[in-house]
């Protein structure tokens, strides 16, 4: 952290690597919403309309294979970065999900129902980022398999009977809409419309946040990069 | 046809059984005395001039041009008064009695003037054989000839005919590119499917274009495809009587029969789902031939019903499982579709599809009886991101409601004051 950062009272809180990943997820999971939503949703004139524009169903499917590929792609860099950099290992530590995160949970809960007196108090990441965390990767990977097995249909036909692949068809669908609930309702009203962070969480772009914003949203957090020296 | 020398037999004898005695029935020369003269014409009661000249050039280049004008007009003297109708049923019999039966007889007999004599089409005294050129029933002469009266719009009004939409069909279909634009004399003109003396409306069971007839009608041009329409479902289901089993028309149009790469076909890729629905969609059709249901609305939200509906003629369309003038049903052995033949039939185009693959249903409806999987998968993701939703909404809420508390407790006056 630079000292004009210091000064300023600013945070980093994703690096430039974490940054790009999470850029390249946004614009490749809107592409292969709006291409695959079109699909499942063809008899709609919105998707029609899609469709149309994308050049009709042949190009569609090829927009969304290659957004698909370069998302797949995205995701294996991702695990590897997790798994083996300096940086990765220390964010996965702390991603791990642990029988504090549902005692924080239960906590809010009572605290916002006015029973407990105390907001719990999180680290780097609290339930709701790691909830999102876990539940994204999940969906992806299973979003991925069932949609390579579609791809690949003429060696899926080889080893699977057609309701595996009608089954495979209509998990990548739902899947795809759950993880649009997901994204659309819950991250972007945790990054853009909550009180805390209205009318936009920085971070994504700048990769900061204001000490003030950590110490209110994550105190653990605020007080380990202190005791650190590092505030 | 007859000889020439039939003809003058037949001429003499006419001149020697109607001639009054001593009075000579006049030659070709002398009625052209009168007839040739361009100028000669009457006034008819009801006011119209009605031209008297006789081509004699025409005439003598007509099928009848060796025979005399006697031979039709027997009554004929020098000078004359009106004639008797000629009546080309002295020669021409069977011709006659076939006419005098269809719906242009019919009508004719009963003094309407706006249907066809045999001067209608024929002509009069340039009539030709039809197999020559210039003859108004020569095969690529007859749909004008047709259409003269055809696409009149006050006689299709007055007699309720299909309008001049249905006529002009024809000239864009596959049988009326090939008569007109390529000049094929093997193509289907007017008269191929409908007759030509016995035309008859198509809901007479006498008529060639009466539904059981059909089949047997195109397949005089068309016999291979014929051959396999009547073994196969449909094909014999009409031969059952089952009014109701398809015949050409009703896949392939009828004026409107467009070839198959043409878009506007009612059996191009895009457009055979729909016209096979047309029937299969029918809630009585499944039911009386205990047919599964929900075909068409189960092939479109396939992934091949999306990729024709967008376009890619190469998806699969009905034909391409089921077969297109051959479809059996699928507990016949030889039907594509059935369970012994499914990899065979999917092996068209998906080389990897192997018994394995071909288990369990094609068309997938939804519900727990026919897809339990699918169905299961389907209820539990939409429970799931329902109650996901509605989680999401209370815990905002509540988070508003207790950030909201927090503030007013962290108002001056609050309980740990401000911060």
């Amino acid at each position: 952290m630079s000292h004009a950062d210091l000064a300023a009272g600013k945070v980093i809180r994703m690096s430039l690597l974490f940054r790009i990943q999470h850029l390249l997820l946004t614009v490749l999971l809107t592409v292969l919403a709006v291409t695959g939503f079109a699909l499942m949703y063809h008899g709609n004139s919105l998707s029609q309309w899609i469709i149309r524009l994308e050049g009709g169903v042949h190009n569609r499917g090829i927009v969304h294979r290659v957004a698909a590929v370069l998302l797949m792609a995205n995701l294996v860099y991702h695990v590897f970065y997790m798994l083996f950099s300096r940086e990765g290992k220390r964010e996965l530590r702390q991603l791990f999900i642990g029988k504090q995160d549902i005692d924080d949970f239960f906590q809010s809960l009572r605290y916002n129902l006015g029973t407990a007196k105390e907001y719990p108090r999180f680290g780097r990441y609290g339930y709701k980022e790691k909830f999102q965390y876990w539940g994204a990767s999940a969906g992806i990977i299973l979003i991925s398999i069932t949609g390579i097995m579609l791809w690949a249909e003429g060696f899926s036909m080889i080893f699977f009977p057609k309701i595996v692949l009608d089954l495979a068809i209509i998990i990548h669908g739902y899947q795809g809409l759950l993880a649009f609930a997901v994204l659309f309702l819950w991250h972007l009203y945790n990054v853009h419309l909550h009180p805390s962070v209205f009318p936009m969480n920085p971070s994504w772009i700048t990769g900061k946040v204001s000490a003030e914003w950590l110490r209110e949203e994550h105190p653990l957090e605020y007080e380990k990069l202190k005791g650190e020296g590092l505030l | 046809m007859m000889h020439p020398f039939l003809v003058a037999a037949l001429a003499a004898a006419a001149l020697f059984l109607t001639g009054p005695a001593g009075a000579a029935p006049p030659g070709v020369g002398e009625c052209m005395d009168c007839h040739g003269d361009k100028t000669n014409e009457m006034t008819l009661p009801n006011g119209q001039t009605l031209s008297l000249y006789v081509d004699l050039q025409a005439y003598r280049s007509s099928v009848h041009g060796g025979a005399s004008c006697v031979t039709c007009h027997a009554d004929a003297k020098a000078p004359h008064d009106k004639l008797k109708k000629v009546s080309c049923g002295k020669c021409h019999g069977d011709a006659e009695k076939s006419y005098a039966g269809s719906s242009h007889g019919k009508l004719h007999a009963k003094g309407v003037t706006d249907v066809p004599g045999c001067d209608g089409c024929h002509g009069k005294h340039d009539i030709r054989k039809p197999k020559d050129p210039a003859a108004r029933t020569f095969r690529l002469n007859i749909v004008a000839t047709c259409l003269r009266c055809h696409k009149d719009r006050a006689i299709e009004q007055k007699y309720n005919l299909p309008d001049q939409k249905v006529m002009a069909a024809y000239e864009d279909s596959v049988h009326g590119m090939a008569s007109k634009k390529s000049g094929l004399l093997g193509s289907a003109v007017c008269v191929d499917c409908h007759g030509n003396h016995a035309i008859l409306p198509g809901d007479e069971p006498r008529s060639a274009t009466h539904r059981q007839n059909i089949p047997t009608m195109c397949g005089k041009c068309h016999p291979g495809i014929l051959e396999q329409y009547e073994k196969s479902v449909h094909g014999k289901g009409l031969r059952a009587g089952i009014a109701e089993s398809p015949v050409c028309t009703d896949c392939h149009g009828e004026h409107t029969i467009a070839k198959i790469q043409d878009p506007s076909s009612s059996v191009s890729s895009r457009n055979i789902p729909k016209t096979c629905s047309g029937c299969h969609e029918k809630e009585g059709i499944s039911t009386r031939y205990a047919l599964p249901k929900k075909r068409f609305s189960s092939y479109m939200d396939s992934f091949h019903g999306i990729a024709v509906e967008y376009g890619m003629t190469k998806a699969a369309n009905c034909a391409s499982c089921h077969g297109v003038h051959d479809i059996l049903p699928a507990t016949d052995p030889a039907s594509m579709i059935n369970k012994a033949n499914l990899p065979k039939t999917c092996g068209k185009c998906h080389p990897n599809a192997g018994p394995n693959f071909a288990k369990g249903d094609v068309h997938v409806e939804i519900s727990p009886k026919k897809a339990m999987g699918v169905f299961a998968v389907r209820v539990f993701y939409t429970i799931f991101i329902s109650a996901l939703v509605i989680l999401f909404a209370l815990h905002v809420g509540l988070e508003l409601y207790g950030r909201l508390r927090r503030r007013k407790e962290d108002a001056p006056g609050g309980k740990e004051g401000p911060s």
